[in-house]
C-alpha cells in the first residue's frame, strides 16, 4: 500500500513476492479504496434508548463485558464470529474469547462449513509448471485470478486443461476439454473421474489419462455449493484420484482447494471453527475440521446464541439467507460487534467497536497455498478505531481473562506454541518479509476413503420439470466491504442491482427460444417448494436445462430452491 | 542523431563537447546533496524484498545507479493513482470550490529513458485543448534527469518505440556512465541551467568521451532481447479496421481484466473522478482508472458501449496503436518499457497483441 502524509494513495506490485510476482487482480490494485473511501465505524458506539450513539472506549468497552457476563451468569447462551477478513492473531484471540472467557464452544465464522479437510499440497509455482491441470470451477478468473493467471501460463507453455463445471466460463474456454455438469453433478462426475479406466475412450478416459500420464499435474478445486457433505465427498474423489496417480506425494504436483475468503483457511487453522459435542471447552482447539462429522452451520449458532460477538464480519452479507440473518441479529438481546465499516450488522449491535482495516493493522494470514504472511499498517487508523487484537485482549480482561501480549507478535509466538506449524513459520517471518509456506496438510483427511458414486447420482427429475435451477457461486463478492466500500470495484456490482432491483436468472440462448422469452424478459419458476417470478438474462455459456441466478440475487429465489443446493423446476414466460 | 560511429560527424562531436559536462563519480553523492536543495529528488532505492522502487530520497547513498527499472514507475509522481486536484466546501448558500496546486519542485533522478519518452507523450497529452492546468503545473516544476540504459532490460523494446536506450531529446539531463565518470548532455534550458550553476562539480567534456557515448548507444542497442514489437504493419491493420472481432474476443479470454497494464503503462492516463468526504468537505480526486475493467464505459442508464471484454481489448489497442491516434499524440502509446510483459495476469501484453495483429492469429 502507498501512503502519503498518512493518507491511503495507492497499491504498488512487488516484483519479487512469491505468489504474485508483481502481478495484482483489479481487487489488488484497488485495495487502498475501501479503507480510504469506505464508510468507516470511527468511534466506539452504544445502543441507548434503540439508538447508537457515540461513547468513550472506556464506556462502550464496559458495557460491552457487563451485558456479556450478565447473560452468561444467568446461563444464557454465548457465542462468537471470528471471520475470513480478520487476521490469524485477531481470530485466535476470537477462539480463546469464545472458549476460555464466555466458555462456549459456539464459535464459527462465515463460510467455515466451506473449508475442508483437503490434503492441500503445492504452490500457484507447481500448477505454472505443470503438464496437465485438472480445475473444478468455480469462475477461476473472478474468483480466483491469481490462480486463474497460474493456469494460463501453463496452458501457454502447452499443458492440458481440463475444466469440469456447470458454465462455460473463461477458463473453461481455454481448456483442452470441458466436461459439462448439470449443478450438483460434479460429485458424480469426479467419482466417475476417479474411477475411469485411463485406457478407454470418451473425455473422462481422456481426462484421466492425462492427469495419471503427466510428470507434473495440479488439481485446482473450488467449492461448488454450500453443502460441506458434499463437498467433503467431492473431496475424497479428487484426493483419490491423486494419490491413485502417484500425484498426492509427487513434488511438483499440486493440490490446492480455494478458499473462498481471503483468510477462510488462517481463521479455521486458529480455532474458529464449532465443536459439536457438549462438554467443556477445549483450548487450544483442534486445527481441523476431520471428515464427515457433524459441525452445525454457522446458522445455527447465530440463532441460538443469545449474546453474540463478531469480529469483522457481515453475516447478513454473505449467509445464504441474508434478511433472515439480519432479523435474528436485530432480535438478539446483546449482540457485540467489531469492524472496520459500517455494515448492516454494525447497525444492529448493542455495542460496536470501531476496529482498523487490513490497511492499518498489523498481523498475519494464511493464504490458500498455506503461506503465513505478514500484514503491516500503512497508515493510522482514522478516528478512534484501534487494532481489532487490542479490542479483544481488552474485553478479555475485563471478562476475566487477563494477558501479557504487548503485540501481534506475542500472540503469534502463542500460537507457535499450540499449533505446529505455525511454529516455524512465525520463526522464519522474522527473517522472510514475504511469509514462508506451511507444510503440506495432511491431518484430518482419509485418502483411503472411498466415495461411493451410488450416492451420488440424482434421483429422477420430478414430473412437469425441464430444468434445474442453482445459484451460481457461493459468495457474492460484491456485498464484501472490502469491495463494496471501493468505488472501482463496486461499480458493476452496484449498477446490476440497481437494474435487476427483483434479480435475475441466466438461462441458456435455446430454452429461452424455446418458451419464447427474450433477455429482460420475466419468466416463472415453479418447484415443490414455491415460485417466483423475475428477469431472464440469456446466455451461451451455460447448458441447456440449466437455470442459474447469481449468488448476489438469491433472494428473490429463495422460496424455490427451498434450501436446497439445486431444484428441479418448471420455467415458463411469465405473462 | 541515431548516427552510427563511423558517420559520426566531428560537428556532433563539437556541438556535443561544447554543451555536456563531466562529473567523477567520487563527487556524484555531492551533486545529489546539493540537487536536493532545490526540491524533493526521486529516484530508484532498494526497498523490502530485494523490490527496487522510486522513492523521495533520504540520503543520496540510498540511491540506486545500476538497478532494474522498477515495475511501478514514476508516472505516479507526476499522476499519482489518488490525486485530489479540488477542494469542495459548502459557503452560506451554495458551494465553494478551489483547485488543489501542487507546486512543490521535484527532481526525478536516475529514470530511465523509456520513463522520460512516456513523460514527453503525457505532457503533449495534457497540453491538448483543453490544458490539464493540474497535471502541467506539476510537470513544470519537476525536473528530469535520465539515466541512459547501457545495458537495456530483458524484457524491453524500446527500440521499436524510438524511446531508447538513449535519448535525444525530452529531458533535462542525459547521464551516461562512462565508468568513473558520468557524462551530463543537457536537452533543455533547465538542464543547461542546472550544469551552469554546479559548474564546480562539473568539467567540459572531451570529444572521446562523446565518442564513447556513442560507443555505448550503439552496444546497448545490439544487446536487446527476444522481445519486439512491429508497430507499423500492426497500425496499418488496426487503424482500417482489419482485425477480426473474432481475435479480439480470442484474447479477451487471456485476459484477467486485472488493470494492471494500464496502471504501470508510462503512456496510459485515462481516469475516473471520485469525491471523499475530508474535515467536513469534499476533495474532488482523479484516480487511475482502467480500460479494461467493465464498468470503464458503463453509463448511467446502464447500457455499455464496450460491455464486451474482446470491446475492450480492441479499444485498448486501438488508443495505443491506431493511427488515428498516433497523429494527435505524435507517437505510439508505447514506450516499450516491458513492464506490461511482468505485469500482465493474462498474457495480453503489448509486443505478444502487436505480434498477434500482425499474423492474424493468437496462440495464447
Amino acid at each position: 500500500l502507498e501512503a502519503r502524509d498518512g493518507r491511503l494513495v495507492g497499491v504498488a506490485p512487488s516484483e519479487n513476492h512469491p505468489v504474485s510476482r508483481g502481478r495484482l487482480c483489479a481487487r489488488g490494485w484497488n485495495a487502498h479504496e475501501a479503507p480510504a473511501w469506505g464508510k468507516r465505524l470511527t468511534q466506539p458506539l452504544v445502543r441507548r434508548r434503540g439508538t447508537l450513539v457515540p461513547a468513550a472506549w472506556s464506556e462502550a468497552l464496559d458495557e460491552a463485558a457487563s451485558s456479556l457476563s450478565k447473560m452468561t451468569s444467568s446461563g444464557r447462551a454465548a457465542g462468537v464470529l471470528g471471520s475470513a477478513r480478520a487476521t490469524n492473531e485477531e481470530n485466535y484471540l476470537a477462539a480463546r474469547l469464545a472458549r476460555r472467557a464466555l466458555h462456549t464452544n459456539r464459535i464459527d465464522s462465515c463460510l467455515r462449513s466451506t473449508w475442508l479437510p483437503f490434503p492441500v499440497r503445492g504452490t500457484f509455482d507447481d500448477v505454472e509448471r505443470s503438464d496437465a491441470i485438472l480445475v473444478v470451477e468455480g469462475d477461476l478468473v473472478r474468483s480466483h485470478p491469481v490462480a486463474a493467471h497460474a493456469v494460463m501460463l501453463a496452458v501457454k507453455r502447452g499443458a492440458k486443461l481440463v475444466t469440469i463445471g456447470h458454465r462455460r466460463t473463461q477458463v473453461a474456454r481455454l481448456a483442452a476439454l470441458h466436461l459439462p455438469v448439470a449443478p450438483g453433478g460434479r460429485e458424480q462426475a469426479l467419482c466417475d473421474l476417479a474411477t475411469a479406466e485411463r485406457t478407454g475412450d470418451g473425455p473422462l478416459a481422456q481426462a484421466a489419462a492425462w492427469y495419471a500420464g503427466s510428470a507434473r499435474a495440479s488439481i485446482l478445486f473450488a467449492p461448488g455449493s454450500l453443502d460441506s457433505a458434499r463437498a467433503a465427498r467431492e473431496a475424497a474423489a479428487i484426493a483419490r484420484l491423486a494419490s491413485t496417480t502417484g500425484h498426492l506425494e509427487r513434488a511438483g504436483s499440486a493440490l490446492l482447494y480455494l478458499a473462498a475468503r481471503g483468510n477462510l483457511r488462517g481463521a479455521c487453522e486458529m480455532g474458529i471453527v464449532p465443536d459439536p459435542a457438549d462438554g467443556a471447552p477445549a483450548f487450544p482447539a483442534p486445527r481441523n475440521v476431520s471428515a464427515g462429522d457433524a459441525r452445525p452451520p454457522v446458522e445455527t449458532i447465530i440463532r441460538e446464541a443469545d449474546a453474540l460477538v463478531i469480529v469483522a464480519d457481515d453475516p447478513p452479507a454473505i449467509l445464504a439467507n441474508g434478511p433472515l440473518a439480519l432479523a435474528t441479529l436485530q432480535a438478539k438481546e446483546c449482540l457485540i460487534v467489531l469492524d472496520a465499516f459500517m455494515t448492516p450488522t454494525v447497525e444492529a449491535a448493542h455495542v460496536a467497536l470501531p476496529i482498523a482495516s487490513f490497511a492499518e493493522n498489523d498481523g498475519t494470514t494464511t493464504n490458500l497455498e498455506g503461506r503465513v504472511q505478514r500484514v503491516r499498517a500503512a497508515v493510522p487508523a482514522p478516528g478512534d478505531a484501534r487494532p481489532a487484537w487490542e479490542v479483544l485482549v481488552e474485553l478479555s480482561t475485563r471478562l476475566g481473562l487477563p494477558s501479557t501480549y504487548r503485540s501481534p507478535k506475542d500472540v503469534l509466538q502463542e500460537i507457535a506454541g499450540v499449533a505446529k506449524d505455525y511454529a516455524a513459520a512465525a520463526a522464519a517471518l522474522e527473517r522472510d518479509v514475504f511469509g514462508t509456506l506451511l507444510p503440506a496438510r495432511r491431518d484430518g483427511f482419509d485418502a483411503g476413503g472411498v466415495p461411493d458414486p451410488k450416492d451420488a447420482e440424482p434421483g429422477p427429475r420430478p414430473d412437469g420439470t425441464t430444468a434445474t435451477l442453482a445459484l451460481d457461486g457461493i459468495f457474492d463478492w460484491g456485498s464484501d466491504p472490502l469491495f463494496e466500500h471501493s468505488p472501482t470495484l463496486s461499480r458493476e456490482h452496484r449498477s446490476r442491482r440497481r437494474l435487476f432491483p427483483r434479480g435475475q436468472v441466466e438461462m441458456n440462448k435455446h430454452d429461452a427460444d424455446d418458451i419464447g422469452v427474450r433477455p429482460g424478459w420475466m419468466v416463472r419458476i415453479t418447484s415443490v417448494h414455491g415460485e417466483a417470478a423475475l428477469p431472464v438474462s440469456v446466455r451461451d455459456d451455460i447448458e441447456r436445462g440449466v437455470l442459474l441466478v447469481p449468488y448476489a440475487f438469491r433472494g428473490p429465489v429463495e422460496p424455490v430452491l427451498g434450501g436446497e443446493a439445486e431444484v428441479a423446476v418448471r420455467v415458463e414466460k411469465s405473462s | 542523431v541515431r548516427s552510427s560511429l563511423e558517420t559520426l560527424s566531428v560537428e556532433v562531436i563539437e556541438a556535443r563537447t561544447e554543451t555536456a559536462r563531466i562529473i567523477e563519480k567520487s563527487r556524484r553523492d555531492e551533486w545529489v546533496a546539493r540537487l536536493a536543495r532545490r526540491g524533493e529528488v526521486i529516484g530508484p532505492v532498494a526497498g523490502p524484498g530485494g523490490d527496487e522502487l522510486f522513492r523521495p530520497l533520504t540520503s543520496p547513498e540510498e540511491l540506486l545507479w545500476e538497478f532494474k527499472n522498477p515495475l511501478y514507475p514514476p508516472k505516479q509522481f507526476l499522476l499519482p493513482q489518488v490525486d485530489p486536484i479540488v477542494a469542495i466546501r459548502r459557503s452560506g448558500d451554495g458551494i465553494q470550490l478551489e483547485p488543489i496546486a501542487d507546486d512543490r519542485p521535484r527532481i526525478l533522478l536516475n529514470i530511465r529513458s523509456c520513463d522520460a519518452k512516456g513523460f514527453a507523450f503525457l505532457r503533449r497529452v495534457h497540453a491538448a485543448n483543453p490544458p490539464d492546468e493540474a497535471y502541467l503545473r506539476r510537470a513544470a516544476n519537476t525536473t528530469v534527469i535520465t539515466l541512459a540504459c547501457s545495458t537495456p532490460c530483458p524484457l524491453g523494446f524500446c527500440i521499436c518505440c524510438d524511446a531508447g536506450p538513449f535519448l535525444d531529446e525530452g529531458f533535462d539531463i542525459q547521464l551516461t556512465d562512462l565508468g568513473t565518470s558520468l557524462l551530463a548532455e543537457p536537452g533543455s534550458d533547465r538542464g543547461r541551467t542546472l550544469l551552469a550553476e554546479e559548474a564546480s562539480l562539473f568539467r567540459p567534456a572531451r570529444p572521446e568521451e562523446i565518442r564513447r557515448r556513442f560507443e555505448l548507444e550503439r552496444e546497448a542497442t545490439r544487446r536487446f532481447g527476444p522481445e519486439t514489437c512491429h508497430f507499423a504493419s500492426a497500425m496499418r491493420r488496426v487503424s482500417t479496421g482489419r482485425v477480426a472481432e473474432a481475435l479480439w474476443d480470442k484474447m479477451s479470454d487471456w485476459c484477467v481484466e486485472c488493470g494492471g497494464c494500464n496502471f504501470i503503462c508510462p503512456t496510459c492516463y485515462c481516469f475516473s473522478v471520485k469525491d471523499r468526504r475530508e474535515n467536513g468537505g469534499w476533495l474532488r480526486c482523479r484516480t487511475w482508472d482502467s480500460c479494461q475493467y467493465a464498468a470503464f464505459t458503463l453509463e448511467a442508464s446502464g447500457h455499455n458501449p464496450r460491455a464486451a471484454h474482446g470491446e475492450r481489448v480492441k479499444r485498448r489497442f486501438f488508443h495505443k496503436v491506431s493511427a488515428q491516434h498516433y497523429v494527435q499524440d505524435g507517437m505510439v502509446g508505447c514506450v516499450g518499457c516491458g513492464r506490461c510483459v511482468k505485469v500482465c495476469m493474462g498474457t495480453t501484453d503489448m509486443p505478444a497483441v502487436v505480434a498477434a495483429i500482425r499474423r492474424g492469429t493468437w496462440n495464447g
